[in-house]
């Protein structure tokens, strides 16, 4: 009887309970945060004496003074103790010798890291970048599609069976393609990217001395050091040789870019005599804009203030400023430069 | 296998028969060994999940016409009116220790300063710093008492404790080095002429080499933290500069909301917004509203007992709006309400509830987090995502 019970029973359970289809089995397998209470983050560490350890006690903190220790010392250490170069060569992956990466402060490559949050930076973040998304959203209302523009490259179209698989034309009124547009969203608002401050000085054709001053300036103002560019082609007119130097960029980013333009704006603008704005044709249609500074502008800058009697008389230069924005259209950047605060006057050329 | 979760998940989503090919043997043993933790695991019938049909969906879908007579809703702007932070923030530690380190580190790779390039031979200015450099051995004036290429250049790195890099010392040793002082008080020498009295500076060349005829004033950097912020005086717009201040009221049901009104005649949202906070605080701001749509959106739903319960709304003209007037009162059977919420930028000026036409008893200047403890929680989904964090 209790055999019998037990066959029924089995065989009652297979049909009972039907198996489950397969994507319900991964489902119900899958771990979410609301299936399972979240583990304590500690417990799933492995233990490591970095957490058991307890940092140095109070004494030993009142007692640490390593200057103090060096200063007692009678002996000489001897230079391997405090001298450490970088090896100045790559000698390979399985070389005892490996350069730190150029980040570490030992490097022969370390580039002393950003001195200080800046101003504009935050602003950007907190501010600007809200608003600018604000501003360039394009509503579409439901039901409706986006206006769908014309082929880019256009097809070649007629009776000749060669225009089958033909390169594509490029568009009407020229060959060159402008960037596209994306939509701003949240992870796609114009940032600045970089500033390009440049100078040529004519007087540096005759007197060496002009270029250095332009370099001194130059890197007065933006804490760069200036690079010097060859002229590469000769030119009678301007009497320029090939091979002359003459002008010098300075590129700046991060930390610097945003100091020397918080600086130009907030400093050098409001002080300049009669100055319109940026002219609103300046613009290379992918998102960079272009002012000139002349050189009664450039004094104006505090590093060439404080000492501008050290300079010789005229021989401060004046320069071209580029601001780079990852924008990709000249009204993007315009709508940031605008958020930063530098007026365009004139009519606006996209 | 080749991928990880998703081709499993698709293989396991066909519902076919699993090829062990396919599928390896760690997902094989997880589907065909059902874990018996969840309840529902045991007890689920056999559902054919249905074929994902791969039709092409319009992009943008029209709203579906309704089938039964449109509810009309109440529709109302709602400027969400914001002091964005007018002072950087606090520097964490670790940014603090971090900036003073690479400052000095900075130090010992920079060149020399070059001296006479700012300071000419023989000038008062010259001599002063001359005499500054002395104590703090470096041009910077923001890292301490520290010489790059001296003796001790190697000791870079200030102790547990150190001060240095707080905004406080970094002002301090500003304010000194104006004032012409050096950023630290030299030790004080006895001199065994002066019977062994202290002489300040340098014993050897004397005393007096330093004379202040003129005391001279150096304008300290205003306070961050404000009278406001100590009396936490919640209407001020000078608290908390550092972070975005929000307007908000008290309407005269005595909730906590941003200013809102009806939309009258045939105005945008735009238009609105900026009539809202003229009625409503007077005309002593300079505000303005960003873009012509909105930010966000909240809807409310007139509800007695579960079931819907439509209010009916009279509709009067607004003064402010001209085309509001074309048509005369009317009424309206309204099921809820719906707020647009439209970005605002305060410039400068300051509300004044006096000037209150929709009956608000009072507004403050609230923070995200003032915000959050203020007003109900539907409203609170509703508007949490557009406030700003800082």
């Amino acid at each position: 009887m209790a055999l019998l019970q037990e066959v029924t029973s089995s065989f009652l359970r297979r049909f009972r309970a039907p198996p489950a289809s397969l994507h319900r089995i991964w489902a119900s397998q899958c771990r979410h945060a609301s299936t399972e209470a979240v583990a304590q983050e500690t417990d799933e560490l492995e233990v490591s004496s970095f957490l058991q350890a307890e940092g140095p006690t109070q004494q030993a903190i009142e007692r640490f003074d390593p200057a103090g220790v060096a200063k007692r010392r009678n002996r000489r250490l001897p230079p391997s103790r405090y001298q450490f170069r970088s090896p100045r060569y790559y000698r390979g992956p399985l070389h005892p010798h490996q350069p730190p990466r150029p980040s570490e402060p030992s490097s022969r490559e370390f580039a002393p890291g950003p001195f200080s949050l800046p101003r504009l930076e935050q602003t950007y973040h907190d501010t600007l970048a809200s608003d600018y998304m604000v501003l360039a959203y394009a509503h579409l209302p439901p039901g409706q599609t986006a206006f769908k523009k014309g082929d880019r490259l256009r097809r070649w179209e007629g009776d000749s069976p060669y225009f089958k698989n033909r390169p594509l034309r490029g568009p009407r009124g020229g060959d060159t393609l402008r960037l596209l547009r994306k939509p701003v969203t949240f992870r796609n608002v114009p940032q600045l990217q970089r500033v390009t401050v440049h100078t040529m000085s004519s007087d540096a054709i005759n007197s060496g001395a002009a270029l250095h001053v332009s370099g001194m300036v130059l890197q007065a103002i933006t804490n760069v050091r200036a690079e010097a560019h060859e002229v590469k082609k000769s030119v009678a007119g301007f009497g320029v040789r090939a091979g002359m130097y003459l002008s010098l960029t300075c590129e700046l980013k991060g930390e610097d870019m945003y100091h020397f333009l918080s600086k130009l704006v907030d400093v050098v603008m409001p002080k300049m005599k009669d100055w319109p704005g940026v002219k609103g044709s300046s613009g290379d249609f992918s998102g960079n804009i272009a002012l000139g500074l002349k050189a009664d502008e450039v004094a104006l800058f505090p590093e060439v203030e404080v000492n501008y009697d050290m300079y010789p008389p005229k021989l401060i230069p004046g320069c071209h400023i580029t601001i780079h924005t990852t924008a990709t259209t000249d009204q993007d950047a315009r709508l940031l430069l605008t958020q930063i605060g530098i007026p365009f006057f004139g009519k606006l050329v996209n | 296998m080749n991928a990880g979760q998703k081709s499993a998940r698709r293989i396991a989503a066909s519902n076919g028969p699993i090829s062990r090919d396919t599928v390896c043997f760690s997902c094989l043993h997880r589907l065909t060994h059902p874990s018996r933790r969840n309840a529902s695991t045991a007890a689920a019938l056999a559902e054919t999940p249905s074929a994902p049909t791969q039709q092409p969906r319009h992009p943008n879908p029209p709203v579906t016409t309704a089938k039964a007579p449109r509810k009309a809703y109440q529709l109302l702007a709602s400027p969400v009116l914001s002091r964005p932070p007018l002072l950087t923030r606090d520097l964490t530690s670790f940014e603090k220790a971090y900036y003073l380190y690479q400052k000095r580190l900075n130090e010992r790779l920079a060149l020399p300063f070059t001296r006479y390039f700012y300071y000419k031979k023989g000038t008062p200015g010259d001599a002063e710093w001359k005499r500054k450099i002395k104590v703090r051995e470096t041009p910077a004036r923001d890292i301490g008492v520290y010489a790059a290429y001296g003796d001790e250049g190697w000791n870079d790195e200030v102790l547990v404790g150190d001060r240095t890099a707080e905004r406080e010392s970094v002002v301090e040793a500003l304010v000194r080095d104006a004032e012409g002082k050096a950023i630290i008080d030299e030790e004080v020498v006895g001199d065994e002429n002066k019977n062994g009295l202290a002489v300040a500076g340098d014993a050897k060349t004397g005393e007096g080499q330093r004379r202040d005829l003129t005391k001279v004033e150096v304008e300290r950097p205003v306070e961050r933290v404000t009278e406001a912020d100590r009396a936490n005086d919640m209407r001020s717009l000078s608290r908390k500069m550092d972070r975005t201040l929000y307007l908000l009221v008290k309407n005269r049901e005595g909730r906590w909301r941003f200013p809102q009104d009806r939309v009258y005649g045939r105005e945008n949202l735009h238009q609105a917004a900026e009539r809202i906070l003229v009625q409503g605080f007077g005309i002593d701001m300079n505000t303005w509203i960003v873009g012509n749509h909105p930010i966000g959106h909240h809807q409310m739903n007139y509800t007695s007992g579960g079931a819907p319960a439509p209010r009916l709304a009279k509709i009067t003209p607004n003064r402010l709006v001209s085309t509001s007037r074309d048509r005369a009162e009317y009424e309206q059977e309204e099921y809820g309400e719906k707020v647009f919420f439209m970005k605002g930028r305060m410039m400068t000026g300051q509300a004044d509830i006096a000037k209150n036409e929709y009956g608000d008893s009072e507004f403050r200047w609230l923070v995200k987090e003032e915000v959050e403890e203020v007003v109900t929680g539907g409203y609170w989904k509703s508007v949490k995502d557009i406030l700003a964090e800082r």
